[in-house]
């Protein structure tokens, strides 16, 4: 199993290490119960620093995706989080429609983009 | 059966190492920084039409270095012979490696310094695959690797009143290729986004073999070492046919050794065609680093090699 990261991705690594597992977890690549690689394993695959790496498992383990257990590794916990209030939830929807508009779309173009990311996501993972 | 002498054993090993020598050098050497195609040279992305302008040039530099590290190989091994100084025959071969190895080494360090300094960059894939140590390096095997060696020094120092310890002692810190297959078990090159589970195989295939000839070359040491207390309680005079079972046993584990390494060769051509070579682009975040450079690697590798240069450069003075 692969994470891609791009090269023209301007989010910090790891934040692109972050959100593409969690884009794994939630297209149920990642399952619960399957390790995740040694932060050295990572960092060294990559050729980044290891506290890069253990910045993007630390968030992805405050987030509950993730549990840290010695010798164990980072072992995947939940494919979903934990609840949330609902204007957090929705905000980061809400910026990228906001982004969406301001570059011009009209709504029938931002359906599209969303049913079409959704689907990929859902082919990708492989998720119901 | 009557046991070989110093002489015929040193006759037969120097017929090993010239006939592997030759074989490698036509079959492998010659053409090694032409490995990756027509597009590379050692790994590194070149131009089209660099073959028919500097790479000749690239080529022949490279060809003539071979050329003279192998024509001191023979000169040096001429010298042995005039001189009639077999003892210096295990020198010979472990000296030319020691020459070789860093040469070799070095000039590809160099051309490829020289010929990347621009090299593309290329979004990379991260596998979620984690290597285990248990995956690639059989914990029983080290233990009884360990163990002999061990027992070997027992020996030695039990039956052996006044042992030459050096050339155990060079064949014991040979023998130690662990940390080696620790540091390529952990470190990796990053992986293209193109093709990705391709590239992934390949540099999984480079990382077993590697690790399997090392895995040889220990045994190939161990095998040694174990001579020389055997030697030493059982002298070939009155066991013959113990000089002939070291021998039948060095040979197999060489053989093996050296199958290993070809096979490796065959794979890297076959499985690494069309592939991005390792260590040819770099990424978005830092450059490339290539499998097994790690900096655990690269610090033992010091170690280890600093301690047989030590050990070789002391040998003629002691």
């Amino acid at each position: 199993m692969f994470l891609t990261l791009q090269a023209n991705d301007k989010r910090p690594i790891y934040q692109q290490i972050t959100d593409g597992i969690k884009s794994l977890i939630a297209g149920g690549n990642l399952r619960e119960g399957m390790t995740l690689p040694s932060v050295r394993q990572v960092a060294g695959d990559l050729g980044i620093n290891l506290n890069t790496v253990a910045v993007a498992y630390r968030q992805l383990q405050d987030e509950g995706f993730v549990t840290v257990r010695h010798g164990a590794g980072a072992v995947i916990s939940a494919r979903t989080l934990h609840p949330v209030d609902g204007a957090e939830l929705y905000q980061p929807l809400r910026t990228a429609l906001t982004q969406l508009i301001l570059n011009g779309l009209n709504n029938r173009e931002i359906e599209e983009i969303v049913r079409e990311e959704l689907t990929l996501l859902q082919q990708k993972g492989g998720a119901e | 059966m009557n046991a070989p002498t110093d002489f015929e054993v040193m006759i037969l090993v120097t017929a090993l190492i010239v006939l592997t020598f030759g074989y490698t050098l036509v079959k492998f050497s010659w053409n090694q920084p032409l490995r990756n195609g027509p597009g590379y040279f050692w790994g590194i992305e070149v131009p089209e039409g660099f073959y028919a302008g500097p790479g000749r040039a690239w080529l022949r530099g490279y060809r003539a270095t071979l050329v003279a590290l192998h024509l001191v190989l023979v000169v040096a091994l001429a010298g042995c012979f005039a001189l009639k100084r077999w003892n210096l025959i295990p020198l010979w071969s472990g000296g030319f490696s020691l020459v070789y190895v860093p040469a070799i080494a070095a000039l590809s360090l160099w051309s490829r310094h020289k010929l990347g300094t621009k090299p593309p960059i290329r979004a990379v894939a991260l596998s979620l695959e984690s290597r285990r140590l248990g995956d690639y390096i059989s914990w029983p095997i080290e233990g009884l690797f360990a163990a002999i060696i061990a027992l070997s020094w027992w020996l030695l120092l039990r039956h052996g009143p006044k042992i030459d310890w050096l050339s155990p002692l060079q064949m014991t810190w040979q023998a130690i290729v662990l940390p080696f297959k620790v540091a390529l078990v952990r470190s990796g090159a990053p992986l293209p986004a193109e093709r990705t589970e391709e590239h992934y195989r390949y540099q999984d295939a480079m990382r077993r073999n590697v690790i399997q000839v090392l895995n040889a070359m220990g045994w190939l040491m161990v095998v040694t070492l174990c001579g020389f207390p055997l030697r030493q309680i059982w002298p070939p005079t009155a066991f013959p046919s113990l000089v002939w079972i070291f021998l039948v046993v060095f040979t197999a584990v060489f053989a093996y050794m050296m199958i290993v390494i070809f096979r490796g060769q065959r794979l890297a051509s076959t499985m690494g065609r069309d592939l991005y070579p390792i260590g040819s682009f770099i990424t978005p975040y830092s450059g490339a680093p290539w499998i097994g450079m790690s900096r655990p690697y690269l610090i033992w590798l010091a170690v280890w090699f600093g301690g047989i240069m030590a050990l070789a450069l002391y040998s003629p003075f002691r």
